[in-house]
């Protein structure tokens, strides 16, 4: 039996290293996605069985045996032992945000197989192992969050530059995800309609659970999820209405200013009337359509259109400018690594950890699975045609501000493409046009609708696939837009040292959070390269420094565990991650050329004549350098930090006491999961 | 069957519906509207007391 599960691992590892030689090396055709999805299954479960068992065996030292808080602390809320596949996906729906479907649509300008090595190297190497660090780390110390074991492990600058940095991310990801939504709607009567009324629905749905039905959670979102896609038809019939198309079809403004007033509200109301029904289905909706997208690229088996390699490696991509070094990692973010999972993994999770070594599957296998939804984004991406991926994803300040000159441009680049083309996908996606739909939303609907009509319902499908995919990614990133916004209202409160109980002070630090994210949404809606070319990069830079801070902690831990002896386990990704984002932030604020640098585009409006609106877009690219400026202090200052311990605790001259809760013997029984 | 089984009981987890049947369990009491309510504020207090992630 061992033998033949030995040859069993022998041939999946072989068969990673074929699929990858085979991506990387195959030139000059099309090449099936299915080597993309072969290359991450084989990848993925050869890191979990050798790499992740490495980690948990020798590392870690897992131990069923020791009692884990969720039995020792166990109180039916928090602490609760849960069997481990629960927790798994439990674990995945909490981690699964938005991030890893956008940035690798967006990276996909490079060309798939600059994404495709990072997610899956990045992942295995680095994303999974920061998640099962810490999700360890916490589950050894009752539970404790990033914040307080890096005030702990590292000292006192450590939590407080935790908070800070969570705080920056909170404020440009509701606004790059708000721009998300706003690109992926403008113009749309039939997007807007579903999305609209995704509202009532939710208010519908908060009234039934509360008063009618109370506690038929599922039963409530079974209905919601009809209603939602009764809501999609309902879309296509007022696009096609010549007096309700008008009221629907909004610009990019009307909408970002809507996209604030539903954060301020959907923040303020109480939760179980919108944010909880809303998170429910956003739930159900995410997890239901990432296994629809699996099972249709599996069925479709597309054909990769982008190449290997596009012409914008060099860094002059029309979707955001930048070189393959740095800006593939930044971009790509919560598909490789994300510095959000070590909140997640330091959160709920390690409470409902019912047995140690479960946290190999939850920790490392919930980031392979999320990698594996990024796998999927950018084939969705990669096998649509090149000259209508760009179209779709070029802002009009790039390519031309008509289809005719926007089609000749990226035609000239070798992507040929033309405005009767995209005028016939348009008509088969039931939108009046699909140029300038900047944010990787549209460009990766318009993939998933032609996977999921090849499956069912062939071309004429289209239309409601395309919006359904608009509705799934729409519906999950405004409850995490109301949700975040109420996260934060909550940070600004824990600043000023109290939290709110009248409607007066909810409403101003509601008013003062939606405010901060609301003028970076604005400000990417003005922009004339789309908002997308800055403030993605921003988020991934946050992001990634979170990561960078998280695997200070890990490595902190390590260290005083073992030694220098599998410091490296954590420290190869952190300072690779530390080299690739400082080198991004590096250029985002200093690059001379005003496509890349913030301060080199101030520069160039500055040069050129003045008006009202220069002025602000020259205050905010100035902005943008201080935020990248801010968020790398902050980082360097906990980097910094963190060498002096290890170097003490190397040295000798520093304790490397460790903080772990004391052993007790575990006494839980595998029927009481 | 028990694959099934599985994912229903994650389904419930998701929803909440199993964290409620536990504070039934552990606080001796019986459903009623009034007690979900009781419930469900103190969970989604907390549960939306923390960041989602991206």
């Amino acid at each position: 039996m061992k033998l033949v599960g030995s040859v069993c691992w022998a041939v999946i590892a072989v068969g990673a290293a074929v699929c990858l030689g085979a991506i990387a090396l195959l030139r000059g055709e099309h090449i099936n996605s299915m080597w993309l999805v072969l290359a991450a299954a084989c990848s993925y479960a050869t890191g979990y069985r050798f790499y992740a068992k490495f980690i948990a065996a020798r590392v870690m030292a897992l131990n069923d045996k020791r009692a884990t808080p969720a039995e020792r602390l166990r109180n039916g809320h928090d602490f609760e032992p849960t069997h481990k596949w629960i927790l798994f996906g439990h674990h995945f729906a909490a981690i699964a945000g938005p991030g890893p479907l956008v940035g690798p649509v967006l990276a996909a300008q490079f060309g798939y197989l600059p994404g495709t090595l990072w997610i899956i190297i990045g992942c295995v190497l680095g994303g999974a192992v920061q998640d099962f660090v810490i999700l360890f780390a916490s589950m050894r110390r009752d539970g404790k969050s990033l914040g307080q074991m890096a005030r702990e492990e590292i000292g006192k600058t450590g939590g407080f530059i935790a908070l800070m940095t969570v705080m920056i991310i909170m404020v440009i990801l509701l606004a790059v995800v708000g721009l998300v939504v706003v690109n992926a709607l403008k113009g749309s009567p039939w997007g807007t309609f579903t999305i609209a009324a995704t509202m009532p629905i939710a208010l519908f749905m908060g009234l039934y659970l509360r008063y009618w039905r109370p506690g038929q959670v599922l039963e409530c979102s079974a209905i919601g999820f009809l209603l939602v896609i009764a809501s999609i038809f309902g879309g296509q019939a007022v696009a096609a209405s010549p007096s309700l198309a008008p009221v629907f079809t909004l610009g990019a403004m009307p909408l970002a200013i809507a996209v604030i007033v539903y954060g301020f509200v959907a923040s303020v109301l109480p939760v179980w009337l919108f944010l909880a029904p809303r998170d429910y289905l956003s739930t159900f909706v995410k997890l239901g359509v990432v296994l629809m997208l699996g099972l249709g690229i599996l069925l479709v088996r597309p054909e990769l259109q982008l190449p290997a390699f596009t012409r914008f490696t060099d860094g002059t991509g029309p979707i955001f400018a930048g070189k393959i070094f740095p800006f593939c990692f930044i971009t790509i973010a919560c598909g490789a690594i994300s510095g959000f999972h070590s909140l997640i993994s330091s959160g709920t999770t390690p409470k409902m950890i019912a047995k140690e070594t479960h946290a190999w599957p939850v920790g490392y296998g919930s980031m392979l699975l999320e990698s594996f939804v990024a796998i999927m984004a950018l084939i969705a991406a990669c096998a649509l045609q090149p000259g209508v991926y760009f179209a779709v994803n070029s802002p009009a300040g790039v390519v031309g501000a008509t289809p005719a000159a926007a089609a000749a441009t990226i035609s000239s680049w070798g992507f040929p493409v033309t405005p009767d083309q995209m005028a016939s996908l348009a008509r088969d996606a039931g939108e009046q046009t699909l140029f300038y739909r900047t944010g990787g939303a549209p460009s990766l609907a318009l993939g998933m609708a032609h996977i999921f009509a090849r499956t069912g319902g062939g071309q004429a499908w289209v239309g409601f696939w395309y919006h359904f995919a608009i509705m799934f990614e729409a519906l999950f990133i405004l409850t995490i837009i109301a949700a975040g916004t109420r996260v934060g209202r909550f940070m600004i409160e824990d600043l000023a040292g109290s939290r709110s109980k009248g409607w007066s002070g909810v409403m101003i630090t509601s008013g003062a959070i939606v405010a901060a994210w609301g003028y970076f949404l604005v400000q990417g809606v003005r922009d004339p390269l789309g908002g997308i070319n800055s403030l993605w990069p921003l988020f991934g830079i946050a992001n990634q420094l979170l990561a960078a801070i998280a695997l200070c902690v890990a490595t902190t831990i390590l260290l005083k565990m073992h030694g220098a002896r599998y410091m490296w386990i954590t420290c190869a990704p952190l300072v690779w991650l530390v080299t690739a984002t400082f080198a991004a932030a590096w250029q985002k604020i200093f690059s001379p050329s005003a496509a890349l640098g913030f301060l080199a585009q101030a520069e160039k409006l500055a040069a050129g004549p003045q008006t009202a609106a220069t002025s602000t877009l020259i205050f905010n690219a100035r902005l943008d350098a201080v935020v990248c400026g801010i968020l790398m202090i902050l980082v360097a200052a906990v980097l910094a930090d963190s060498v002096r311990v290890w170097t003490g605790i190397l040295r000798g001259t520093r304790e490397s006491q460790i903080r772990e809760a004391p052993f007790i013997l575990s006494t839980l029984q595998a029927e009481e999961l | 069957m028990r694959f099934f089984r599985l994912i229903l009981r994650l389904f419930r987890e998701l929803a909440d519906e199993n964290a409620y049947a536990r504070h039934l369990a552990a606080h001796g009491r019986a459903h009623s509207p009034a007690e979900w309510r009781r419930f469900s504020e103190d969970r989604l207090a907390a549960k939306f007391a923390r960041a989602k992630c991206c």
